[in-house]
């Protein structure tokens, strides 16, 4: 499988392995526990110090708590906040996000869902009424992970702390940091990220939150991440982020320019015949949503598979709910929602990548649509 | 004071002449499933005797033997020298935590011993009743028995409990067959079915990737490790049949898909048998459940093989199959949603009762022969 073509990077991407391989070697010298006072122990807690501090400088003046995962910050947040009167949200939210307001609902908090428009942006209008006195916690997506939409959260949370100045605005950033330019304004207070979507390893995520808040802990025990998260850090995680963010954020803009370029070709190459694109000009490059209109998304999936190329589907292969549930949020047509697919591109896709899997992707098209519909 | 199991298998006593061929498969069946586990077998009084195993490896030994199909039941049980005050020690450690009604039950082969059976059984019931307040008898209707069976050979067995076994007939003693597995509820019951009447089976699997996901392969694969543990292991074949289907969708009337490609299934199916050796196909049909499970279907199904398509669940409701797959421990693994992932094959009003003469028409259409073969040529076999 040496000649794989990866364009599932929304999911997940290859680790950089120079990176990692830095890492490593420092991780074998100090494999310590960041916590135990001797020598090693603090040489180990400043691997995670440093790797704070990369990190840190790509926001202004905020903290940072690292966790095990995108889906833990997002969890983190909502939980130390969304408490009382009413809290808001969108439709077109993260599981990690999503799932949590459902909780919320269910134990009795009022959970108010901001429709969701064409391409997966936000509904300013529909914000906008959401939000009252009573609203204590809001959380938009940055980027949409699934069609790449990319929300004003800098400007939406300054229209809702105009409302109320005392709630609090989170942002699911996973899809947004190291991808696009996150520059945060103040009021945005809560941001979570996750290292394995820019080349980092899995099992490490963060939490960057404005320093007057508190946040409170859920994992209880040694005090570690100054009381909030406790268990031992995932120091070789932790260290891989730091460099990795170091590495890409430095070239944010840099890279989404050449991003942007492929997704360029790779529109002008595609079909249109067999596809319609879901994913709005002004999104995110990085992902594109489409769709394989009447046929299956995971049969393509399958097809592209034996030919070497990975994609992600909106839809998993199940019966009992087929359809992705914030593109349906936006579209009712079931044979769009059938045949939706998300190409992904990271820095190190190329040109020629992103022609040849747009080349397979146009045959299986012809091949699935000439023995099925013609 | 030595732990042993007690089996009893069942019917084999009606086989008259061929009872030893009977017991000796049982027995042998018995042994592989437990070839990795250190113990000692033996044969009393047509019963076998599982001994000298770690204390620790107890329930797995009880857990397959309940998978193994011909034991009617078996017990927990101690064996020890007939000595009454040793005897007593055995009865003790069953009743010491129970509490209720109980009676002894003794059956003493060992006539030199002074005691007549009565006289043991009252005695011990003495003693049991002395050791623990919380029991009283009652020998009409006792809520359990202690059993002690006093043999010639100067050694007792003691037990209470009887668990029951799967019953049926050991596996390999009723012919081979091939179980079409198709990832849903019915089938896996439909072998295990057939399996506990003694039939080994080999299983087969049709699939039309990229068009089903390899998720629903990956169930199928798992329904069969679960269906041989009752089957002294299976064999899983798996045949691609996507071609099969788009030739099918190109040039004959979409009503008929899934008559036509049962049919090719049939054929393949039986082709498979013949190398095998197995000798009937099984399928998962419940008699109208689906449009391809209607008489007509089957007819039309039947009708392209000499071999007997035996359809145990045929005349049996959804709810009484769900039944059986929850005890087999299958049920879980056939509604995980995976299968048909793609309907761009299904049509949307399938033919109910399709007629003989219009399926041939259809078929004549296609190269029957060498698209067989062709899907013959995709052929695995995983052994499980």
């Amino acid at each position: 499988m040496s000649n794989v073509i990866y364009l599932d990077n929304p999911s997940t991407t290859k680790v950089d392995e120079q990176i990692l391989q830095t890492s490593i070697n420092e991780i074998n010298e100090v494999f310590y526990n960041p916590s135990s006072l001797y020598r090693g122990g603090r040489n180990a807690k400043k691997i995670v110090e440093n790797a704070r501090e990369h990190i840190l400088k790509f926001f202004n003046n905020r903290k940072l708590l690292f966790t095990s995962c995108g889906t833990e910050a997002d969890n983190t947040a909502i939980f130390s906040y969304a408490k009382r009167g009413n809290v808001v949200t969108t439709l077109g939210e993260h599981a990690a996000v999503y799932k949590s307001f459902e909780l919320l609902k269910q134990k009795g908090i009022e959970v108010r869902f901001v429709k969701i428009k064409e391409g997966g942006f936000i509904d300013e209008e529909d914000f906008i009424s959401k939000i009252d006195d009573k609203t204590t916690f809001v959380s938009v997506i940055h980027v949409n992970n699934e069609t790449g939409a990319i929300n004003d959260i800098n400007k939406l949370a300054k229209i809702a702390k105009n409302v109320n100045k005392k709630l609090v605005f989170h942002s699911d950033g996973v899809q947004a940091f190291g991808k696009i330019k996150v520059d945060l304004a103040s009021e945005v207070d809560l941001y979570s990220i996750s290292a394995h979507k820019i080349c980092g390893l899995k099992g490490v995520g963060a939490l960057i939150y404005n320093k007057n808040l508190t946040i409170q802990p859920y994992i209880i025990g040694g005090g570690q991440e100054n009381g909030l998260r406790s268990g031992t850090e995932n120091v070789l995680g932790i260290s891989v982020f730091g460099k990795a963010c170091e590495k890409y954020l430095r070239k944010v803009e840099e890279n989404l320019e050449e991003v942007k370029e492929l997704k360029k070709i790779f529109l002008e190459n595609l079909d249109n015949r067999f596809f319609k694109v879901i994913s709005k000009e002004n999104s995110s490059p990085y992902i594109i949503s489409l769709s394989a209109y009447s046929q299956k998304g995971a049969v393509l999936q399958n097809m592209l598979d034996d030919e070497g190329v990975l994609i992600g589907t909106g839809s998993a292969c199940s019966s009992k709910n087929p359809h992705s549930r914030v593109i349906s949020s936006f579209i009712s047509d079931k044979k769009i929602l059938d045949g939706m697919i998300r190409i992904g591109f990271i820095y190190s896709t190329t040109i020629e990548d992103v022609k040849t899997a747009v080349e397979k992707l146009n045959s299986c098209g012809e091949k699935l649509f000439g023995k099925i519909n013609l | 004071m030595k732990k042993i199991i007690i089996v009893r298998y069942c019917e084999i006593h009606l086989k008259g002449k061929n009872r030893s061929y009977f017991e000796r498969l049982l027995k042998e069946n018995i042994e592989r499933n437990l070839s990795a586990i250190k113990h000692s077998f033996s044969v009393i009084n047509a019963r076998y005797i599982i001994g000298d195993f770690a204390d620790n490896d107890y329930d797995l030994i009880v857990s397959k033997l309940g998978k193994i199909c011909g034991i009617h039941s078996f017990s927990p049980a101690f064996i020890v020298k007939s000595d009454l005050n040793e005897i007593e020690k055995c009865c003790l450690e069953f009743t010491k935590d129970r509490s209720g009604s109980f009676k002894v039950n003794t059956n003493r082969a060992d006539k030199t011993f002074q005691l007549t059976s009565v006289e043991v059984s009252r005695e011990l019931g003495g003693r049991i009743l002395d050791s623990n307040p919380n029991l009283f008898v009652n020998v009409t209707e006792p809520s359990f028995v202690v059993n002690v069976d006093m043999r010639e050979s100067g050694d007792s067995l003691v037990y209470t409990d009887v668990i029951n076994g799967l019953s049926g007939l050991p596996s390999g003693s009723s012919g081979r067959g091939i179980l079409m597995l198709s990832g849903g509820i019915d089938s896996p019951v439909a072998g295990f079915m057939l399996a506990k009447r003694g039939m080994k089976l080999d299983a087969l699997h049709f699939h039309s990737y990229p068009y089903t996901s390899e998720l629903a392969r990956e169930k199928v694969e798992t329904l069969a490790k679960k269906v041989a543990e009752y089957t002294n292991g299976i064999n899983l074949y798996i045949v691609k049949v996507t071609h099969i289907q788009e030739e099918i969708h190109e040039k004959c009337p979409e009503e008929l898909m899934i008559t036509l490609l049962r049919r090719f299934m049939m054929r393949i199916a039986e082709k498979i048998a013949i190398k095998t050796g197995a000798q009937a196909i099984i399928t998962g049909e419940s008699l109208g459940q689906v449009a391809s499970q209607t008489i007509e279907s089957m007819t039309s199904s039947n009708s392209v093989v000499s071999m007997p398509v035996l359809r145990p669940v045929v005349a049996f409701d959804k709810l009484q199959i769900i039944e059986i797959a929850q005890k087999i421990d299958t049920y879980e693994t056939s509604i995980l949603p995976y299968e048909d992932c793609c309907t761009v094959f299904l049509p949307k009003f399938p033919a109910i009762k399709p007629k003989m003469e219009t399926i041939l028409k259809a078929e004549a259409r296609l190269d029957v022969e060498k698209l067989i073969e062709e899907a013959l040529c995709s052929l695995e076999v995983l052994k499980f």
